[in-house]
């Protein structure tokens, strides 16, 4: 069935807070859309009002400063994160989980907002976020939540966002400028494919935190291990964090596997 | 038709020529019938069944009748016609059991297409839902519900096709050379496997679109994206009991077919909708996820394979069962069967051979024709079995290959006798197995071992192939000049991507001796205008159509010849031509221009004789008999194009993760006609192929519902999917009767690739692969010996799928 909405299209932040306190949960939000138009397709959403975010201004775009650290806002692209040198230079953790997502033509589309707040256990973003020590800011008209990434998920495709709250920013700590990591994808084609498993690994003063996609109802961190841990007691900390299950895609036995496998082989790769 | 002339002496044929149509597609600007709105078009949407088995206790209608805008509402209650190309056992809408998840069960045409979906969601159902029987193996037990209870009373083609009433057994075609027990008693070693691959969808880029109107006089207009007119026509009159005169064809651009679009499908039911709907247009596109469970997929596979082998190596004796799951309907897969069981043993000489090859109805989506036409599945197995066997009797695979091929003198299954001009099957094979440089790593390999922990691994896979068509199978060539001395070549094959049409224009201009711009052939296809053509399947095009385009040039220069020779006043045995003129050989500057002949040579006086030049070539297929049903002894094949592959694989032995370092492909095609044209094929086959051995394949639940009917789960291969280098030979011995020596090669490149993964995979890391597609995971189970992983009926449907969503 054909969805019939109203598309908004805000041009200030207080015009923005005005309709979601109206419409709430009868409104969804419109950035890169290469999640919302395909659920919105599929009967998954039927929204009343859709409103879209590209129009406001000061929602485009990320900056970087000693006391906010990377921002992300609304409608920054995955491709815009990519080609920033600040990222590719100090986060490259978050290039790599970029670099993953989709194909180079749906990521010059994709925000990296989009990706968390559709929190799907398979984002590819939310492993560089959570390893990163990543905060969400989300504002409404009752004013701002400040949480870490690690709060932010709840289940699978739910967030902690309330109906007339949105995701504002996400502020990637300066300090974790420089961090050492990579991210794993396993997937069925080398074009784009959504991710079996995903482990993202960081290093940086003297500790290791690892992210995990597709093997819990949400994105998990496992964070604060000693960087001098032995390899097969972190794998056995993410296996303990994880719970990966059989579907259309691949065995719970082989999701297993293979979160160890990368485990082991990214840590080699970043304590080298 | 083979011409014996000199490389040298051919202007176009074998030499590089662009595709006429090509600038028009890549700009946009072609037209398709996914892009056609006609005056007072009507939009047709389909309700589709949730269930794979049920009984339809009651349709409720009136609210979408009620619904403004609603212009038709169709059940099954008023469809009284039953379809079918082989077995006709398929009604047009789903009147008293649904028989598969995705089945019509009702339509409705309104003013747009939101009118149209919200008719449909209107639409209420009351099922009565039945225990589906979803494996074919399940369905060959005696215990299994039956898909078609009245099976016995169905029309079929009975000098091809054998169903067994009171059971799920749509076909069984047998077949039976020698004396296989004596084969086996002879044998030093017997190895049986079985082999299995799941269905899977064609995914052609333009999903399936008609517009069809039906006007009151009882003529019919038929746009649709298909692959054969003349068989929309002929099916679509046979049931509808129309004369064929009534009925008319158009076939634009096609968006890609793989045998997906060969037959019949939406084009009645979107006609039974116009008619109701007072002769309006009525157009109905498909959804992406339509296409995989309302219209066919490509048939599963079990094949199980005996084989004795003397103590030399050679086959003595092959006893092979295959057990097709045809889904709910028999469509093309009785006629797969058929072809593939008298293809089943490769390009090999098999002394003693016993086959049985089922089509077994299941409550799934149903299987039609899909590239290869049973070949890339069978191969699978075949291929896989000859390595396996290799392995048990301790011979180099590729020896164990050499060994058995098929050579001049021998008899195939169905008692054909092999010609040097048959083909080269060895040829093919060495070609690969050198460019891979199988058998051994070089230098640079190890080395790569070394840096990246992975192992590497090449395997060879034969393959062959021949058009399954009737012994009979017609097409012709009309070819008219016009004025200006160019000419237009009409023909009922049609363009679905292949590029034959600028292989005819390549043959019709080097047997005219004109210039290539002063041919074309027509793309779209009209049944009304156009000559007949059987079906653009097969890969038998280019011989068939390619013979009758020769013909019709040779008939429009006799006429040409005969009109110049009384305007010039010789004989035409005294007569030449180039692209201009025809001349007396002896004194070249006394002619007549082409211009002059075109429409009727007029002399100076105004008196004319000749009229419009035209050339007709019709040409049917000789030689060929329909198979002893009983024995399967018989001459089926027009002609086989033989085939190998040769990969290169780097497998990560702990994870089971792997990438195609390089694929080698060998055919051999008789003559190039045009080489960028086969190097397509060779490539776009092969992709494919390497598709549906990677990773592509239908997931149902154990209600059989259909999970994976979109590109979430059900992947297909991308430009970044290619391997690292590929590399496409031709081998040419020419075929006596293709013009000017070719065979076709359109679906060949996609037969073996998966098997030749499979051996790749097993010389890097000794996984035992006998299931397709390969996954990572099957291949680290192979390594690791653990039971492989059968999902395409899962226990644990859990996941993102949202098969229901979309019905």
């Amino acid at each position: 069935m054909l969805q019939s909405f109203r598309y908004m299209a805000p041009r200030t932040r207080p015009e923005l807070l005005d309709l979601l306190a109206e419409y709430g949960s009868r409104a969804k939000l419109l950035a890169g859309g290469t999640d919302l138009l395909v659920t919105i397709r599929a009967g998954v959403h039927k929204p009343e009002v859709v409103i879209d975010l590209k129009k406001v201004e000061g929602f485009s775009g990320l900056s970087w400063s000693q006391t906010d650290g990377l921002v992300f806002r609304p409608t920054t692209t995955i491709n815009e994160v990519l080609q920033d040198a600040r990222v590719r230079k100090d986060y490259p953790l978050l290039a790599a989980c970029a670099h993953d997502l989709a194909s180079y033509q749906v990521r010059n589309r994709a925000t990296v907002i989009g990706n968390v707040v559709n929190a799907s256990p398979c984002s590819d973003m939310a492993p560089a976020l959570l390893c990163l020590g990543a905060t969400a800011v989300l504002s409404s008209k009752s004013g701002e939540r400040r949480v870490l990434f690690q709060d932010f998920f709840i289940g699978v495709k739910r967030t902690i966002l309330r109906p007339e709250e949105f995701l504002e920013r996400i502020e990637i700590p300066a300090a974790s400028a420089g961090v050492k990591g990579d991210y794993r994808k396993l997937k069925r084609i080398q074009g784009h494919d959504l991710g079996i498993v995903g482990v993202a690994v960081a290093l940086k003063g003297g500790k290791l935190n690892i992210a995990v996609s597709s093997a819990a109802p949400t994105p998990v961190l496992v964070q604060g291990l000693d960087a001098g841990i032995a390899v097969e007691a972190a794998v056995e900390a993410v296996a303990k964090a994880t719970s990966p299950i059989s579907d259309v895609r691949c065995t719970k036995e082989y999701r297993e596997f293979m979160i160890g496998t990368y485990v082991r082989r990214l840590l080699q790769e970043v304590r080298a | 038709m083979l011409e014996k002339l000199k490389a040298e002496e051919l202007r176009y044929v074998g030499k590089e020529a662009r595709r006429s149509e090509a600038r028009d597609k890549l700009t946009g600007s072609a037209t398709y019938v996914s892009d056609m709105i006609l005056p007072g078009m009507l939009w047709a949407q389909v309700k589709k069944s949730p269930h794979a088995r049920a009984k339809i206790v009651k349709i409720d209608t009136s609210k979408a009748e009620a619904l403004y805008g609603v212009r038709a509402v169709l059940t099954g209650a008023e469809l009284n016609y039953r379809l079918g190309l082989y077995v006709v056992d398929k009604d047009i809408l789903a009147k008293t059991e649904v028989r598969h998840y995705g089945e019509a069960v009702a339509a409705v045409a309104a003013d747009t297409l939101a009118i149209a979906k919200k008719a449909v969601d209107l639409i209420e159902v009351e099922y009565e839902v039945l225990k589906p029987v979803l494996n074919h193996m399940d369905a060959m037990k005696a215990e299994a519900p039956l898909v078609h209870p009245d099976l016995g009373s169905y029309d079929f083609m009975k000098a091809a096709f054998t169903p067994q009433p009171g059971t799920n057994v749509a076909n069984l075609t047998k077949l039976r050379k020698g004396d296989v027990e004596a084969g086996f008693a002879e044998a030093q070693w017997i190895v049986e496997r079985e082999y299995t691959n799941p269905s899977v969808q064609h995914v052609p880029m333009e999903t399936h679109v008609a517009i069809v109107e039906w006007k009151p006089s009882d003529d019919i207009v038929i746009h649709t994206s298909a692959q054969s007119p003349f068989t929309v026509r002929n099916l679509f009159c046979y049931t509808f009991k129309l004369p064929l005169n009534k009925v008319r064809v158009l076939i634009p651009h096609v968006g890609g077919g793989f045998g997906g679009k060969a037959g019949i499908h939406i084009e009645p039911l979107v006609a039974c909708l116009s008619r109701k709907a007072g002769g309006r247009p009525v157009k109905f596109q498909a959804t992406r996820e339509e296409e995989f469970s309302l219209l066919p997929c490509r048939s599963a596979l079990t094949y199980r394979i005996k084989t004795g082998v003397s103590a030399e190596g050679k086959i003595l004796a092959q006893k092979m069962e295959m057990f097709w799951d045809a889904g709910a309907y028999a469509d093309y897969a009785v006629n797969v069967t058929r072809a593939s069981g008298y293809s089943a043993a490769g390009p090999y000489h098999i002394p003693a051979a016993w086959i049985d090859a089922y089509t077994v109805y299941t409550n799934k989506p149903y299987g039609t024709a899909y590239r290869g036409f049973g070949h890339v599945e069978f191969f699978w197995g075949l291929e896989r079995h000859m390595e396996l066997v290799a392995q048990a009797i301790g011979m180099d695979s590729l020896e164990f290959r050499r060994k058995n091929l098929l050579v001049p003198g021998n008899l195939t299954l169905t008692g054909e006798e092999i010609f040097e001009s048959s083909g080269n099957p060895r040829k093919c094979l060495d070609a690969v197995a050198k460019s891979i440089g199988y058998g051994s790593l070089t230098t640079e390999e190890k080395a790569r071992e070394k840096r990246t922990g992975r192992k590497i691994g090449k395997g060879v896979a034969t393959l062959h192939k021949a058009p399954a068509m009737p012994p009979f199978t017609a097409t012709a060539a009309i070819i008219k000049m016009n004025s200006d001395g160019t000419v237009n070549v009409n023909i009922g094959l049609t363009e679905i991507g292949q590029g034959s049409t600028i292989a005819f224009e390549q043959i019709v201009a080097e047997r005219l001796k004109f210039r290539l711009d002063q041919v074309k052939v027509t793309i779209e296809k009209d049944t009304d205008r156009d000559p007949y053509d059987w079906q653009t399947v097969a890969s038998k095009g280019l011989l068939l159509t390619g013979n009758a385009c020769i013909l019709a040039a040779d008939d429009l220069l006799a006429h040409a010849y005969e009109t110049s020779a009384q305007a010039l006043h010789c004989q035409v045995v005294d007569l030449d031509h180039d692209d201009k003129r025809v001349f007396l050989k002896h004194h070249p500057n006394h002619g007549v221009t082409f211009t002059s002949l075109a429409l009727g040579y007029a002399f100076p006086d105004g008196n004319a004789i000749g009229g419009p030049l035209i050339g007709v070539g019709r040409y049917v297929a000789q030689g060929l008999t329909n198979l002893d049903k009983e024995t399967g002894q018989g001459n089926p094949a027009l002609d086989w194009t033989f085939g190998a592959h040769g990969i290169v694989v780097e497998v990560d032995p702990a994870t089971g993760e792997f990438h195609v370092l390089k694929i080698s492909s060998a055919f051999d095609v008789g003559k190039v006609i045009n080489p960028e044209s086969v190097r397509g094929q060779c490539i776009g086959g092969m992709l494919q192929g390497l598709g549906t051995a990677l990773c592509e394949g239908y997931i149902y639940d154990e209600a059989g519902h259909l999970l994976n009917p979109s590109f979430t789960d059900n992947k297909i291969l991308t430009s970044r999917d290619l391997p690292d280098e590929i590399e496409c030979i031709v081998v040419e011995t020419p075929q006596l009767d293709g013009p000017f020596g070719a065979r076709g090669v359109g679906e060949h490149p996609m037969i073996s690739v998966a098997p030749a993964l499979g051996n790749a995979i097993q010389h890097a890391v000794e996984a035992e692969l006998t299931h397709m597609p390969i996954r990572a995971e099957d291949v680290w189970r192979g390594i690791r010996k653990h039971e492989p992983v059968d999902n395409w009926i899962t226990k644990t449907p859990t996941g993102s799928c949202k098969s229901n969503v979309l019905l």
